[in-house]
């Protein structure tokens, strides 16, 4: 399977998870998963900014029609894409990323994928609640929210590339 | 005009960062109080079939406990049917009324998407304009007001419900008739607050509290909940009064559009009124 039929279906895979299922997971007190930044982390690394941008948008726009919030998911996944290429330089190596590597967290290293995608995951839900709430005064919910949500979806989004990954590479 | 394409150039990156974020921003606020189109809603013919299709599977999580809500409610209007009644007198009575005529008509519906936790919750309906839903018809269910129609398609609608930011469903506190509006702050879905009620008037705690019907979307008296909790606002002369809702949206999946046949008639009377007090008066 080469590399754009894999994220075609990954693609889809990742709409249709976040759609039909952790959307319907409602948990209250502020939990509310979100696993699709998960898809444009796995993007490929020499991947551009404005490609980028552009799925992220897309995906974005999709998942919002299903969840009635008109742009509020794409906006939040377009800022995450920006900050993916700055983040990934201040983390990589000194001689640059292997190009045959993916970044998972089985090939970059349990340390490396934490760092890198714990700040992106916490950006991608402070802006999203950030926008949602819209409004300072409320900013200790707005966190308590942010942090509610992005430690789970960061180790549900752990546990789903042993299941969408591993899988993948013994094909 | 050279230095120009070299600063696009330049800031290429940002300046399409930039503008996508206005796009998705400029969507988000504008369909957030006006709808334009239901193709971006869960309304859209797509997406309402694969949320069906979903909802066909978890409908039946909660089969029993619906099918003794419905049961119940079954009973409450059969025991006002005249077959179950005693006849005290043994003539026959056949009444032509005149007096009342009906105003209300409702259109059963199921709630096939929804959500809770979000600042705003919209939930999603398996009517549409097919069935004779329009906007801005209320909704709700044998236990509590739902919200109000937003978006409609031909075989779908969503409703903006209770749990959103500026939904200001006119209600009142039922023994002493004190109108206030109804309004969400967005952290527990099982709880809602009254706004514009003087802080010189005292509230019982645990009374009910009702839709007033004043704008023609509700009939008046559809249980909204009980004041849990009465609380002064600082600098303000007004009560915070919360609500425990007697609905649980977390779980709500059969719910009545209300149709009034009456609307265009009020709309054209509060047409009338010149246009600087009119935005008192809708809603």
């Amino acid at each position: 399977m080469n590399n754009l039929t894999k994220n075609i279906i990954r693609f889809f895979v990742f709409v249709l998870l976040q759609t039909l299922i952790f959307n319907q997971l409602e948990i209250g007190y502020g939990f509310h998963l979100m696993i699709h930044p998960l898809f444009i982390m796995l993007l490929p690394f020499e991947m551009g900014v404005i490609s980028l941008m552009g799925l992220a948008f897309l995906m974005g726009i999709i998942i919002d029609i299903f969840s009635n919030t008109y742009g509020l998911h794409a906006s939040s996944l377009v800022m995450m894409a920006y900050f993916r290429p700055i983040v990934f330089k201040f983390y990589g190596p000194r001689e640059g990323y292997d190009p045959l590597k993916e970044p998972n967290v089985f090939d970059m290293g349990n340390r490396w994928f934490t760092f890198v995608f714990g700040i992106l995951l916490l950006t991608h839900h402070l802006w999203f609640f950030l926008i949602e709430i819209f409004q300072f005064n409320q900013l200790f919910f707005i966190l308590q929210k942010t942090i509610f949500s992005a430690v789970p979806s960061f180790l549900i989004c752990l546990l789903l590339q042993s299941f969408l990954i591993k899988k993948s590479k013994t094909k | 005009m050279r230095n120009l394409i070299a600063f696009l150039r330049r800031f290429q990156i940002f300046l399409i960062f930039a503008s996508l974020q206005v796009i998705s921003l400029v969507l988000y606020v504008q369909f957030l109080s006006f709808p334009r189109s239901q193709y971006l809603t869960t309304a859209s013919n797509v997406t309402a079939k694969i949320l069906t299709w979903e909802n066909d599977v978890t409908k039946h999580f909660d089969l029993s406990k619906n099918n003794y809500a419905l049961q119940r409610e079954n009973i409450r209007l059969r025991e006002r049917l005249p077959e179950f009644m005693y006849k005290l007198s043994a003539q026959k009575v056949k009444i032509q009324d005149t007096v009342f005529q009906q105003q209300y008509t409702y259109i059963p519906g199921m709630v096939i998407n929804s959500s809770v936790t979000r600042r705003n919750n919209y939930f999603t309906l398996n009517i549409g304009s097919k069935q004779g839903v329009q906007p801005n018809m209320g909704v709700f269910s044998d236990k509590g007001v739902v919200g109000i129609v937003h978006n409609v398609s031909e075989h779908y609608c969503v409703v903006k419900s209770v749990l959103t930011k500026d939904i200001n469903i006119d209600v009142i506190i039922e023994p002493i008739h004190l109108a206030g509006i109804l309004k969400w702050d967005g952290h527990d879905p099982r709880r809602g607050s009254i706004d514009g009620i003087s802080n010189d008037l005292r509230i019982k705690k645990w009374s009910r509290v009702v839709t007033r019907g004043g704008s023609g979307i509700f009939p008046k008296g559809i249980p909204v909940g009980k004041v849990e909790r009465i609380e002064s606002i600082e600098g303000e002369p007004l009560w915070n009064v919360v609500v425990r809702y007697s609905e649980d949206y977390r779980t709500l999946q059969r719910v009545y559009v209300v149709k009034n046949v009456l609307i265009e008639e009020q709309h054209e009377l509060e047409g009338q009124i010149p246009p600087d007090e009119e935005e008192d008066l809708l809603r």
